[in-house]
């Protein structure tokens, strides 16, 4: 019997018995649904975690001690020399900063805040993309002249000054007074939320206030393909330059976003095998009906049988049937999911990316589950015997 | 047409086995009309299986139209039954869900009739036996003669050598089992060979040749020199097309 044919006759037994297919196939429609929604919701999210990467920066490195392999800190794992060093050998580090930081009470003329404080030099402003919303950054005079300067964000100059005007005004960190001379707007990053109060000062002299010690280095170069390779240049003249061979590490940005890229990967894979789970269960739910089907229909096998049907025919009849009765439910399923991935990008504001190659193995998952779970009722109605098949009411 | 020596079939379900058939010979011209009668049990059910190549005997030859079909395969067996062979039940058999003109079609499936000449043969078929304007009906939209009728066409659409009639009138009351017996009379007429299993001696009559089965043998071969003529009584549905059938 043609193929065309089977799809009638199985879309006729579909339509005659509504209420009992849609039943059926209820698991498959709920697993694809699922594995679509989560697809998209997944890759929606990776989107929008990757384009706040690239918001920070693909192209910024910093560079540790990896203390696993120094026993004891010295202090002078890093010098201020190192920064001069290492932009004149690696020229493609367009900018380098030291960064120190500490937590330390900030008095302002309204009150006084623990707050991170960071030593760092005028690159800062740079690498890490600091968007004033007024006055400067420090430039580097400020640095080497040990200029008592210093950077709040935003949200702690509101809590240092309440609503007069930071600029100009006077913090006092460690009974040392600094004199305001920016405030960096509030990010809007997503990744940033939640983060302390922050105020820069320049790093020479954060080295004086606090001690004679350089935390770590934060880079950036021109694009983010030299990002790591300019990185690993860093550190080995770092290495060389205090003769500490495999004591640095680096960190870049790239790297994060690969990692970043993996975890929301493997996050995806789980949550779809949950889903793909219930796929499973449906297969079982249809293999069940078609079952049924089957002991139903025994008469009707014989029929055909007598008529002319080799059992290889009526076993693709089933088959087929379990096949169309998966597509329709992958169909639905679909929908619901497509629906669904729309909704809650729109609940959270993220873009719902649905990509054609999830739809095309979300039906031809549906195809295989048919054919996986249609071959066990297939094959009983095709090794029926035709005498008693034709007896039985 | 058929030819069967010492055809034997055995089975083995219980302790004991059953010889539901033993050693029958038996010939059928090309033409003839055979009944074959016999009480429950005599093996004439078995017969039929066994003549529609439903089953395989268990000892013997059975040569049906120059072909040795005990030694053929299960899907050599289907295409038998698809090509040469037409079975009429007593229950009917036809698909629910179908229309006649679909049911009828179902046997040319299974030897690749392209769709259109399935469509003529069908409606050809169905007008045949006088229900050129049921073509559209559900079986349950027509009556217990009408859907024996549609059977029938579905049995002689595919041009079988042979047409296997079970108990066809069995349950079918009187008026509507002789208008099925005057379709198949006509056919002979025609040219069809019959074989015809009944347990009504008023329906076996309309054979030429009457065979009696007792416990798995045939006890008795009848001759029936001149065989009751169901008269095709007028069809109120469909009466042009029964006239073409009764003017042949």
């Amino acid at each position: 019997m043609n193929i065309l044919e089977s799809v009638r006759v199985a879309l006729e037994g579909i339509v005659a018995s509504k209420l009992r297919s849609v039943l059926t196939t209820l698991g498959i429609v709920i697993g694809i649904a699922a594995v679509i929604a989560v697809v998209a919701i997944g890759q929606g999210g990776r989107a929008i975690l990757m384009a706040e990467m690239e918001k920070v920066g693909t192209n910024i490195f910093a560079v540790f001690v990896d203390w696993r392999k120094s026993d004891e800190a010295t202090g002078r794992e890093f010098s201020l020399n190192d920064i001069d060093v290492i932009k004149s050998r690696v020229p493609e580090i367009t900018h380098l900063s030291p960064v120190n930081n500490t937590s330390a009470d900030v008095r302002g003329t309204r009150k006084s805040i623990n707050a991170q404080v960071l030593g760092v030099n005028a690159d800062m402003a740079v690498i890490r993309k600091l968007n004033l919303k007024s006055g400067r950054f420090f430039s580097q005079d400020d640095d080497l002249g040990k200029r008592r300067v210093a950077v709040v964000d935003e949200s702690l100059a509101g809590d240092l000054f309440g609503r007069t005007e930071p600029l100009g005004q006077r913090v006092v960190i460690n009974d040392t007074p600094f004199v305001v001379v920016g405030v960096i707007a509030k990010g809007d990053s997503l990744l940033g939320f939640g983060e302390n109060p922050r105020i820069y000062i320049p790093v020479q002299v954060w080295t004086y206030v606090f001690s004679n010690f350089v935390g770590y280095l934060e880079g950036s170069t021109a694009s983010k393909d030299q990002v790591t390779d300019s990185m690993n240049k860093a550190i080995k003249v770092l290495e060389r330059r205090h003769q500490q061979p495999g004591l640095y590490q680096g960190e870049s940005m790239e790297q994060q976003m690969q990692s970043a890229n993996k975890i929301t990967g493997v996050m995806t894979l789980i949550i779809g095998s949950i889903a793909g789970i219930s796929l499973l269960v449906g297969g079982i739910g249809v293999m069940n009906i078609m079952l049924v089907s089957v002991t139903e229909r025994t008469r009707e096998v014989g029929l055909r049988m007598a008529l002319g049907a080799r059992r290889r025919d009526i076993l693709i009849q089933f088959l087929i049937e379990a096949v169309v009765l998966c597509l329709l439910g992958g169909a639905i399923g679909m929908t619901l999911g497509v629906g669904g991935a729309f909704l809650i990008a729109r609940l959270a504001h993220w873009p719902p990316l649905i990509s054609w190659w999830t739809v095309f193995v979300a039906f031809a998952f549906s195809a295989i589950i048919g054919v996986i779970f249609g071959i066990l009722p297939a094959n009983k109605a095709a090794r029926l015997d035709p005498i008693e098949a034709l007896r039985r009411d | 047409m058929i030819r069967v020596a010492g055809l034997g079939k055995t089975y083995n379900s219980g302790e004991h086995p059953v010889h539901a058939l033993k050693d029958l010979d038996l010939n059928i011209k090309p033409g003839e009309f055979v009944a074959v009668m016999g009480p429950s049990g005599s093996g004439k059910s078995t017969l039929m299986n066994l003549l529609g190549c439903l089953d395989t005997p268990t000892s013997g030859a059975y040569i049906l139209d120059g072909v040795d079909v005990t030694r053929l395969g299960d899907g050599d067996l289907a295409a038998v039954r698809n090509r040469k062979i037409g079975f009429v039940f007593q229950n009917f058999n036809l698909l629910p869900r179908m229309t006649a003109l679909r049911n009828v079609e179902l046997p040319m499936l299974y030897c690749g009739v392209p769709a259109q000449e399935r469509r003529e043969r069908a409606l050809q078929a169905l007008s045949m036996v006088g229900l050129k304007d049921r073509v559209h009906h559900r079986p349950n939209q027509l009556s217990g003669g009408q859907v024996q009728r549609v059977a029938i066409a579905r049995a002689v659409v595919n041009r079988p050598v042979i047409i296997m009639a079970d108990e066809p009138t069995g349950n079918l009351d009187s008026r509507s089992g002789l208008e099925v017996m005057a379709i198949f009379q006509d056919l002979n007429r025609k040219g069809a060979t019959i074989v015809l299993v009944t347990h009504e001696r008023d329906i076996a009559l309309h054979a030429a040749r009457i065979l009696h089965f007792k416990d798995g043998l045939l006890v008795e071969e009848e001759i029936n020199p001149s065989p009751v003529q169901a008269l095709p009584t007028p069809i109120n549905t469909s009466e042009g097309a029964e006239g073409e059938v009764a003017g042949r």
